[in-house]
């Protein structure tokens, strides 16, 4: 007899409660699967490739800076500077392309550009101990100052016929744009679950000061998740400039509400810790069924708008309600 | 049956409160009487805050019943209970740090002219209350520029102005100099004197029979007697608070060899206000225990050991070469593990896997190119897991479902995948259930019989005793004492550990 069968079989309560836990755990995916049958069987448009595909097409931005965003969440670090980043960085991405003709060094800059605000995120956050969301909004406001500044407040457009091949190149019939939130995504996902960054991002989140005790570098995992997410924002700017073959210097946050709704209607706890880049995923594509769903069927965008608060609320009450249960 | 007296204030019958597994109060009967201070002392964990806090209505009973003022009731809050005029003086306290004295002291309760707080009026309440009770505080300073002393005292007032005729005072005066002390005592008398009733938790012992009118000792969560504070001495509390015998629990000591190296020297380290010039040894296969009162410097010293706390000056060396002590990081790396105080706040990921939780500060070893290999993982967590005996489904369970002795398991399997040279363990067998603590301490004497250095830090006095080949006792954040771990009795380490306390009140 080896011990691990001498520990005692959980009963009927442990089997039960393992049983909700993994239907809890997995909610979004069994949703998001629901959502793509009822579509499929509701309307004629939707199971077709070319309305599949460009879901993907439209989606890959988000998911470039959804994921590492996901990954600064489970840290413990809310980044509002997502949005500025997207706004601000391709400005300099194209300032960059029409003085040199590079469209390589445009792409390097962007994605140098927006690590470095992430560097300055995290040391605010970490280093100033400047509560994340209220650091960042600060920052966002003087990123978005910053892409005036460098655009000259106009619409900045590429000299090249390259840039606009960053995003628009097919490849095996999905375009760039797609190839390059898959390779994101998966890299993100690879290091989050793999490898030991990935753990100590998880410690960091889910108790800083235990983490510290066992060793981790706080502060070191802080500013690099914030660094990666302001990279990926960076590129995610990018790769949407190259799609619309150009780029305009605004204030909107409207990008980091997509961002934030993946995140938290996929599963990831805003309070930090626990979560998953797949996670994101999921929820991305729930929410972009759901609105390709609701254009399907006509229906009223003003209701779109109260039905996907609704599920973004829906998400979070799980989330703080699973999270209220005794602890034993 | 105990029968309802006409001047009983409080009545319990077979109260008992459970946390987990741990019965903090167990089947209690006790009666206070109107305008008494009724001391109710024991060792740390015998169950008398519990049982303060239960007449306080912050924890509700899990069986019993609670009668006030002759009325059988259920309190499950404090507010609650502060409408049957019964309140507390919580260890932390509970006020508003950036509000002023007067501002807290009528917090909820402020006297109004339409939606205007009424100022003149609430000073003149002020005046009349500090009048009726001699308790002297400036009405405008804010409260967090007050000392601990003068924040009691607005607690105090507070309880006052919402007409409370009973308080709960837990350990009010561990925090105070020994003059403060006196002061509030007095102010403790001025309350039962004014017909108040007073219900004094504490373990200093001189201080309880000072003040008190009668005195209950609990042990393990039952009362051993109550008493009329005139026919208690020192000596006969802390025989009623100990009254057991030790050896059975413990394993046998082994002597560290007469040529065991020195692991850690602490040389003369000090943090200004916190603890001073603090020296000490533990060699290989030795126990060292750090014995005091809460509040005497014991944690915040082997946390500046370990690197997590800054220290002012002095010096840490490992195996004889100086460590640089900046972070738990640099500590770890110097052959040092910790099993912090706080096992859910400073120890564990709780919403994580077991798994992950013992892998931590070891991931290292699993690790290739940054990607952590799962299989190494699983083999060395599984075998660490399996020393500390830690029972769990499965190691992918999250360490909240874990009773509190597992989830202490798996803290400790941390260190058993590449062994430290030195082990701190703070509080080791906290809120753990017995099994769990006869397992733990086991595996401490084990440990440190294979050779590894262990500094222990423990309020439970028993534990210190039957572990630990030295006992180092401090107080007030300094080192005053050293005993033998072989033939020191509890008495001798709480005479030690209350020193300062006995001869500064008898000279008061």
């Amino acid at each position: 007899m080896s011990e691990v069968e001498a520990v005692p079989a959980p009963g009927k309560g442990g089997a039960v409660a393992r049983l909700s836990g993994r239907l809890k755990g997995y909610g979004i995916v069994w949703v998001t699967i629901a959502l793509f049958i009822l579509l499929t069987i509701t309307t004629d448009p939707f199971l077709t490739e070319a309305n599949l595909r460009n879901i993907l097409d439209q989606q890959a931005t988000l998911l470039i800076a959804a994921s590492l965003a996901t990954v600064a969440m489970i840290a413990g670090g809310f980044d509002i500077s997502v949005s500025a980043v997207y706004v601000a960085v391709p400005l300099l991405a194209l300032q960059v392309e029409n003085a040199t003709e590079s469209v390589l060094l445009a792409v390097l800059v962007g994605v140098l550009a927006g690590l470095l605000i992430g560097v300055g995120n995290g040391l605010v956050v970490a280093v100033l101990k400047v509560n994340s969301f209220i650091g960042t909004l600060a920052t966002s406001f003087m990123i978005f100052g910053a892409g005036y500044l460098i655009s000259d407040r106009s619409i900045l457009r590429p000299e090249t016929d390259t840039f606009r091949k960053i995003a628009r190149t097919r490849w095996f019939s999905l375009t760039t744009a797609t190839w390059i939130a898959l390779a994101v995504v998966v890299v993100t996902w690879l290091v989050l679950s793999r490898t030991r960054f990935g753990r100590h991002v998880y410690a960091t989140g889910g108790n800083p000061e235990a983490a510290r005790l066992a060793g981790v570098r706080v502060t070191g995992v802080t500013i690099a998740v914030f660094a990666f997410t302001g990279a990926a924002a960076g590129l995610a700017g990018v790769v949407s400039a190259s799609r619309s073959v150009s780029a305009m210097p605004s204030d909107d946050f409207s990008f980091l509400f997509g961002v934030i709704s993946a995140i938290v209607v996929g599963g990831t706890s805003i309070a930090g810790g626990e979560g998953g880049v797949w996670r994101t995923v999921f929820g991305a594509f729930f929410i972009a069924f759901m609105i390709n769903g609701f254009n399907l069927h006509q229906v009223d965008p003003i209701w779109q708008r109260v039905i996907q608060g609704a599920v973004i609320l829906a998400a979070v009450g799980i989330d703080a309600w699973a999270r209220r249960r005794p602890t034993g | 049956m105990p029968t309802i007296a006409l001047d009983d204030h409080v009545l319990l019958e077979g109260v008992t409160k459970q946390f987990g597994s741990t019965r903090a109060v167990d089947s209690v009967d006790l009666a206070v009487k109107r305008g008494e201070v009724h001391a109710l002392i024991g060792e740390n964990g015998a169950g008398k805050s519990t049982l303060g806090k239960v007449i306080a209505g912050v924890h509700e009973p899990d069986a019993g019943s609670l009668h006030i003022s002759g009325e059988q009731v259920r309190l499950r809050s404090p507010r609650q209970a502060l409408e049957r005029r019964v309140t507390m003086v919580a260890q932390e306290l509970s006020l508003v740090p950036a509000l002023s004295v007067i501002e807290n002291v009528f917090l909820g309760i402020e006297s109004s002219r339409g939606p205007m707080v009424d100022n003149a009026d609430l000073r003149e309440r002020f005046r009349q209350l500090v009048a009726g009770s001699g308790i002297v505080v400036d009405a405008n300073r804010r409260v967090d520029s007050l000392s601990v002393a003068d924040q009691q005292k607005v607690e105090i007032l507070r309880a006052l102005a919402r007409d409370a005729e009973l308080i709960v005072m837990d350990e009010p005066t561990a925090r105070l100099t020994a003059e403060e002390a006196s002061t509030l005592l007095k102010i403790m008398r001025d309350l039962s004197e004014s017909g108040r009733t007073v219900i004094f938790v504490s373990h200093f012992l001189e201080q309880v029979l000072e003040i008190a009118d009668r005195i209950t000792t609990m042990r393990d969560g039952r009362i051993v007697r109550t008493s009329e504070a005139e026919s208690e001495t020192a000596g006969s509390l802390v025989e009623a608070m100990i009254g057991r015998s030790l050896e059975a629990n413990f394993p046998p000591k082994v002597a560290p060899s007469a040529s065991a190296d020195t692991v850690l020297e602490v040389s003369g380290i000090s943090r200004s206000g916190v603890f001073h010039e603090v020296s000490l040894k533990v060699r290989a296969g030795e126990v060292v225990a750090l014995a005091g009162l809460v509040g005497s410097g014991r944690t915040e010293v082997v946390r500046a050991v370990f690197g997590a706390d800054p220290i002012d000056t002095g010096e840490v060396s490992m195996d004889g070469s100086p460590v640089e002590l900046r972070t738990p990081r640099s500590a770890i790396a110097s052959g040092m593990g910790m099993i912090p105080e706080s096992r859910s706040d400073q120890g564990l990921m709780l919403r994580r896997p077991v798994r992950e939780n013992a892998s931590l500060p070891r991931l290292g070893l699993f690790t290739r190119l940054g990607f952590v290999n799962r299989r190494s993982e699983d083999h060395k967590v599984e075998s660490a897991t399996g020393e500390v005996d830690l029972r769990a489904a499965s190691l992918e369970m999250l360490v909240e479902s874990l009773s509190g002795g597992n989830q202490q398991k798996a803290l400790f399997s941390r260190w058993m995948i590449d062994r430290p040279r030195l082990l701190i363990a703070d509080e080791p067998t906290r809120g753990v259930d017995v099994g769990a603590k006869r397992a733990i301490y086991e595996l401490l004497a084990g440990l440190a019989a294979d050779g590894m250095a262990v500094l222990l830090v423990s309020s439970e006095i028993e534990e210190v005793l039957g572990l630990a080949h030295r006992i180092l006792v401090m107080r007030g954040g300094r080192l005053v004492g050293e005993l033998d771990g072989t033939d020191a009795t509890e008495a001798d380490v709480l005479e030690v550990a209350f020193g300062a306390e006995i001869k500064e009140s008898a000279g008061v």
